[in-house]
Parts: C-alpha cells; structure tokens; sequence
C-alpha cells in the first residue's frame, strides 16, 4: 500500500492480457479439452496406440507398450482437472512435461528419417490418408502444434491470473 | 505450486492404466509386442543364423525396394502388400522347404507376422525373426545386396 507496484504487476499490455482470467479461463479449457480428446481413443484400443508407439522406435516394445497403456490415462487426468479447474498449475505442469517429451521424441524421429504417417497423439486410426499425414504424421506440424501448446502450459503454469495473483499467498 | 500435486495426478494415472489393462478386456500382454499372437513362432536373430547355416530358406516381408538394397544370403521376397502375387509365385519352393524364417523391418513392422499367418492359413508354417532385418544388422551377420538372393 506504500504505492510501489508488486512484480506480478509489472509489465505491459500483452503480459497483462496473457494474465487475463478469461483468457487463462479460455487456455485452460481448450487445452485440457485437446487433451482429454486425445487421451480417449488411446484409452479405447491401447494395442492399437503400442503398434504406433512402436512406430516411433524410441523405447523398444516394452517400453512402447507401457506407454501406451499410462500415458493415455495420465493426459486424461490431467485434462479432467484443467477443465475442472482443480490443480490448474499443477496440471497443466504434467501436460508442459509431457509436451517437452512428446517435442524431443519427435525431433529424434524426425533426425533419424523415420517416416510415422499417424503420431497417435489424437487417434489409433487416422493417418491412413496419405493426404492427411501432413497433420497426423510426425513432422514440423506436429512439433510447432505442440510448441503452442508448450507455451499455453507454461503459460497457466507460471502467471497465474492477475485476481489469483492479487490474492495469493506469497 | 505443489509439486506433490503433479506427482499425484502421474501416480493417479499410471495405477488406472495398470487397472485398465488388466480388468477391461482391451488389454494385452505387456511383456511382448503386440503383434505376437497366439501360434507364432518368434525367435531371436542368434537362432535365425543358427537356422540359415542349417539351410533354412529366409523371406523378407519388406517392400521390395528394401530387399534389393540389403536382405539375408538366400532370402526371397515376399512382401506383405503384394502377398497374394508373390505368395503364387513362390507357392512351390515354399511348400517343399520346411524350415522357413520371415522377417521384416524392425520392431515397429508387423508384415513379417501378417506374412507368417497368411503363409499359415495356407498350411505352411514360417518362424519370425524377433525385431527383424535391425535385429539381423546388428548382431553383425551377413548380408547381400542386391535383387538375387
């Protein structure tokens, strides 16, 4: 009150869009609902989502095959509690990790020349459209799709919405 | 932020994964790839160059243009997308030849075991080679290049 501005105050017009809670509101459905999307096709045929998983010849079969059993549910969680707004930064803090993971593992298939017509990230069974594969294979679509994502993460991870701030504790 | 939290919600996830897999009836075997089914044969690379010195006739399931760069001495081509073609032509040397190895490209190629089940529907049974032509590669065993085999 001694009329010096508080550093989550600093800043200019865009931080305090980003900052905005109907913004962060509209981030934090989109991005939870995006996930949760994904996840329910992979938790509906996990065999089908290992056959992909392999595909990316980043873990071998046994490796491939636990993930295509947890990662799909760990997505969900996390999205239902974004969505819900429940654990907002914590939740979207296992989406930034598994984002991170999924941008280096498709950089390492990307730099091995291995070509991956449907990553699984949303489906088991697309990416049988060649014309498609553009936007289902891994490829930079799918690197700079999940770098948006990265940042929108980050984003609810790291700024809380000005009110929240205003009223956290330190 | 409470990390707690995050380890929570991994936690939370990876123990309704294991639930799923084992209790909703879409799991499967963990322990082996999911293209092994029931009635394959599967052996790993030191058992196939064991069988090649003992004559076993070997059959690439990889597209063609895979088995003219590189394949295993002696193998013949029988690629899964143009089974039914190649499957005639070859239909005589495979069923007078009883020790019959099929492999593909790896671990995330499931030809070599769709081959495998058409050639046994057919009567003819072949074993797959385990994680296929990588798994030949780098154990340091032959190769040939070119079309013939």
């Amino acid at each position: 009150m001694d009329g010096r501005r508080l550093p989550h105050e600093a800043g200019g017009g865009a931080l305090s869009f980003l900052r905005n809670r109907w913004f962060q509101l509209v981030l934090r459905v989109a991005l939870g609902a995006f996930f949760l999307w994904a996840s329910l096709d992979k938790i509906a045929h996990p065999a089908a989502f290992a056959k992909i998983v392999y595909q990316w010849q980043v873990l071998g079969p046994v490796g491939s095959n636990l993930v295509a059993v947890l990662l799909p549910w760990i997505e969900a969680l996390a999205a239902v509690l974004l969505i819900a707004g429940l654990w907002k930064r914590e939740s979207a803090a296992v989406i930034a990790v598994l984002l991170v993971v999924f941008i280096g593992a498709a950089a390492s298939v990307m730099a091995r020349g291995i070509d991956v017509e449907n990553c699984g990230c949303t489906s088991v069974t697309a990416g049988h459209k060649p014309e498609k594969s553009f936007f289902t294979g891994v490829g930079p679509f799918l690197i700079l799709r999940n770098l948006v994502m990265l940042g929108g993460a980050l984003l609810l991870v790291g700024a809380p919405p000005r009110e929240a701030a205003r009223s956290a504790p330190e | 932020m409470r990390w707690w939290r995050s380890l929570a919600i991994v936690t939370a996830g990876v123990t309704a994964g294991f639930l799923w897999n084992a209790f909703s009836g879409r799991g499967f075997v963990l322990g082996q790839s999911v293209f092994i089914q029931a009635g394959d044969e599967v052996i790993e690379a030191a058992e196939a160059k064991n069988r090649l010195d003992q004559g076993a006739l070997f059959l690439d399931a990889r597209p063609v243009d895979f088995h003219k760069m590189s394949h295993i001495p002696g193998a013949l081509s029988l690629p899964e997308p143009d089974f039914d073609h190649a499957f005639a032509l070859l239909e005589p040397r495979l069923r007078t030849h009883f020790n019959l190895v099929v492999y593909c490209a790896g671990y995330g190629c499931e030809a070599s075991h769709i081959v495998a089940r058409k050639l046994r529907e057919k009567g003819i049974h072949a074993a797959i080679l385990n994680e296929g032509w990588p798994a030949w590669t780098d154990a340091g065993y032959p190769t040939k290049q070119g079309a013939e085999p």
